[in-house]
């Protein structure tokens, strides 16, 4: 017997021969099969991810819509030019900076505004009547986010190899996919410091700012050499140009520069302890 | 041991006291409503009871622990006025994400049956009228054996027929021996159901009992007669009429005279010792509406 049914079982017990004898028919509850210990956020994390894939305009802005924008902007480009002080020919460059915006928009703008629509319809409030614990929420949305964000970065990558013909080695692909995927997490974790902060009307335009910002100062959309050297030293300094700094560092063979891992990291602390922070203060305040 | 227990629970919002020292405790097996007006501290009492919200100072225990750790284990079931739901997802899958994480679960099938929405379980959640909604959320709530169930306005927005069907199943969930707290403004509702009544104002429990002791704890009964004699000589009859004893409210429309007494056999007494000849009499009990709105007027007089 699993340890979650002695469980059951004891609090059982505990109750009472008397409360036992009123269940009838379809009161008695039904024995859990599954062994081990119970992981209750499971439940929620299987159907956070299964309405992620459900909603397709969703689906579209954060799997298509990357892979889309790298062919407009790398289609016409010759692959041998490379971007100024890069050292990368411009498909491979962008090939990094979309599949990184890919995975910001799937854990952005997944994160924030259902959470602070959730926050408002209830539906957060009505869950922490469950024995779902606190974290589960905001783990089962992140985790929803992750699973839309690593088709994105998969489709730009495929999109890349064959429309322009970019290519690595093996360990690179798998280094890329797993560096941008995890780089992801921080700025999930900064989708949900918003969800938790902004609410109803709000929240749009502020996942929109931040969503532009990042992406535009972190050369996401266009390489940051071609900015005026103040803009360069500003956008040296967010967390997406750390991100897609990762990938670019991979595909010249390298790994990632020490600097910005330890920049992203410590935006990623930051992020996740306001989130925290706020999450905490919403759940008083409830 | 109680299902739930306040001991000195104060609530504060700034200045405003939502809740103030209240001790209550609820038994395993009871159903009772929680009546009060409008920023009485229902909903304050209900958050928490289930510890959606922390008190300024007494505690709140639910069997014996904190809220949360009852709710954790499984225990409390609850169905909220202002709690959503998750859109995008079918009826079913709502259903079946209450089951899976409830420590002690029904099956689903059994949870959609027992609240009526098997029939609609592929539908998605945002596509449900207002009595629907209500439903799924009492499904809800009873994903699992729970020992208490807590409503707060269950059939607000459902009509008659699904009011009735809804407390149907409400009643054999209490016949289980759970314990079902609920608060409403249908205080027929709390007549024909709650077997113990609490009138929650100001954050102040202000009577405690059986809709029947309620209904006494008013005091008054309702008196009702016609009085030919008012057409001859009203206002002389009117003047003697007031001087009638134990009388708390008095109207006369036309010969129909209407009036309440916090001792009706007394003041029958004295009307038929004022030679007069009453017709149709009629005494009665006050509804627990209007007990309710008796009692906390008086508050209301005693404390302005």
């Amino acid at each position: 017997m699993s340890g979650a049914d002695s469980a059951i079982d004891e609090a059982a017990r505990t109750r009472g021969p008397e409360k036992e004898s009123h269940m009838t028919t379809h009161a008695t509850p039904h024995a859990r099969t599954s062994g081990g210990p119970r992981f209750t956020s499971g439940a929620l994390v299987t159907l956070e991810v299964r309405r992620a894939l459900r909603n397709k305009k969703f689906l579209f802005f954060s799997v298509i819509y990357p892979a889309l924008l790298f062919v407009i902007i790398a289609g016409g480009a010759d692959s041998t030019t490379e971007v100024d002080g890069t050292g990368l020919a411009l498909p491979a460059f962008m090939m990094v900076s979309m599949a990184s915006f890919g995975a910001l928009t799937a854990v952005l703008m997944g994160n924030s505004e259902r959470i602070a629509k959730e926050r408002q319809s209830g539906w957060v409030r009505q869950l922490r009547l469950t024995s779902l614990p606190g974290r589960g929420y905001v783990l089962a949305k992140t985790a929803s986010a992750a699973v839309v964000s690593l088709p994105s970065i998969v489709v730009v990558f495929v999109t890349a190899a064959a429309v322009k013909d970019v290519r690595l080695d093996a360990w690179q692909w798998l280094a890329l996919t797993g560096a941008i995927w995890a780089g992801s997490l921080c700025f999930a974790a900064l989708g949900v410091a918003v969800g938790y902060s902004a609410t109803g009307d709000a929240v749009r335009p502020v996942t929109m700012i931040l969503y532009f910002a990042l992406s535009l100062l972190g050369g996401l959309w266009m390489p940051t050499t071609t900015f005026p050297h103040w803009l360069q030293t500003l956008a040296d300094w967010t967390p997406t140009h750390a991100y897609a700094a990762l990938g670019r560092a991979i595909e010249l063979g390298g790994a990632p520069h020490a600097r910005d891992v330890v920049l992203l990291l410590a935006y990623f602390l930051v992020f996740a302890g306001g989130a925290a922070w706020l999450y905490r203060k919403d759940t008083l305040k409830a | 041991m109680s299902a739930v227990s306040f001991d000195r629970v104060t609530k504060k919002y700034g200045d405003v006291v939502a809740v103030d020292g209240l001790s209550l405790d609820l038994y395993p097996g009871e159903t009772v409503a929680l009546l009060g007006p409008n920023g009485a501290g229902k909903s304050s009492t209900l958050d928490l009871l289930l510890g959606l919200r922390r008190p300024d100072s007494g505690t709140v225990r639910v069997f014996g622990t904190g809220p949360r750790e009852a709710i954790t284990a499984g225990r409390v079931g609850a169905m909220l006025q202002s709690g959503g739901l998750m859109d995008e997802v079918t009826v079913g899958e709502l259903v079946r994400l209450a089951c899976d994480l409830h420590p002690r679960p029904y099956r689903v099938q059994d949870v959609l049956a027992a609240a009526g929405i098997d029939q609609i379980a592929d539908r998605r959640v945002n596509k449900l009228s207002g009595g629907q909604e209500q439903r799924v959320r009492f499904a809800l709530a009873t994903a699992g054996a729970n020992d208490l169930i807590v409503l707060d306005e269950p059939t607000t927005g459902m009509d008659v027929t699904a009011r009735q069907a809804f407390w149907a199943t409400m009643r054999e969930q209490a016949d289980r021996g759970r314990a079902v707290l609920f608060a409403t403004h249908y205080l027929e509702e709390a007549d024909a159901i709650a077997d113990r009544v609490l009138v929650l104002h100001r954050g102040r429990l202000l009577a405690d009992g059986t809709a029947a002791e309620i209904k006494a704890r008013a005091g008054a009964r309702k008196v009702s007669f016609d009085l030919d004699e008012l057409r001859e000589n009203g206002a002389a009859l009117e003047q003697r009429l007031r001087g009638l004893p134990f009388l708390s409210t008095l109207d006369i429309s036309g010969h129909t005279v209407r009036l309440q007494s916090t001792d009706a056999d007394a003041t029958v007494y004295a009307l038929y010792g004022l030679g007069v000849h009453p017709r149709n009499l009629e005494v009665a009990g006050l509804g627990l509406e209007q007990a309710f709105v008796a009692i906390t007027a008086a508050e209301e007089a005693r404390s302005a």
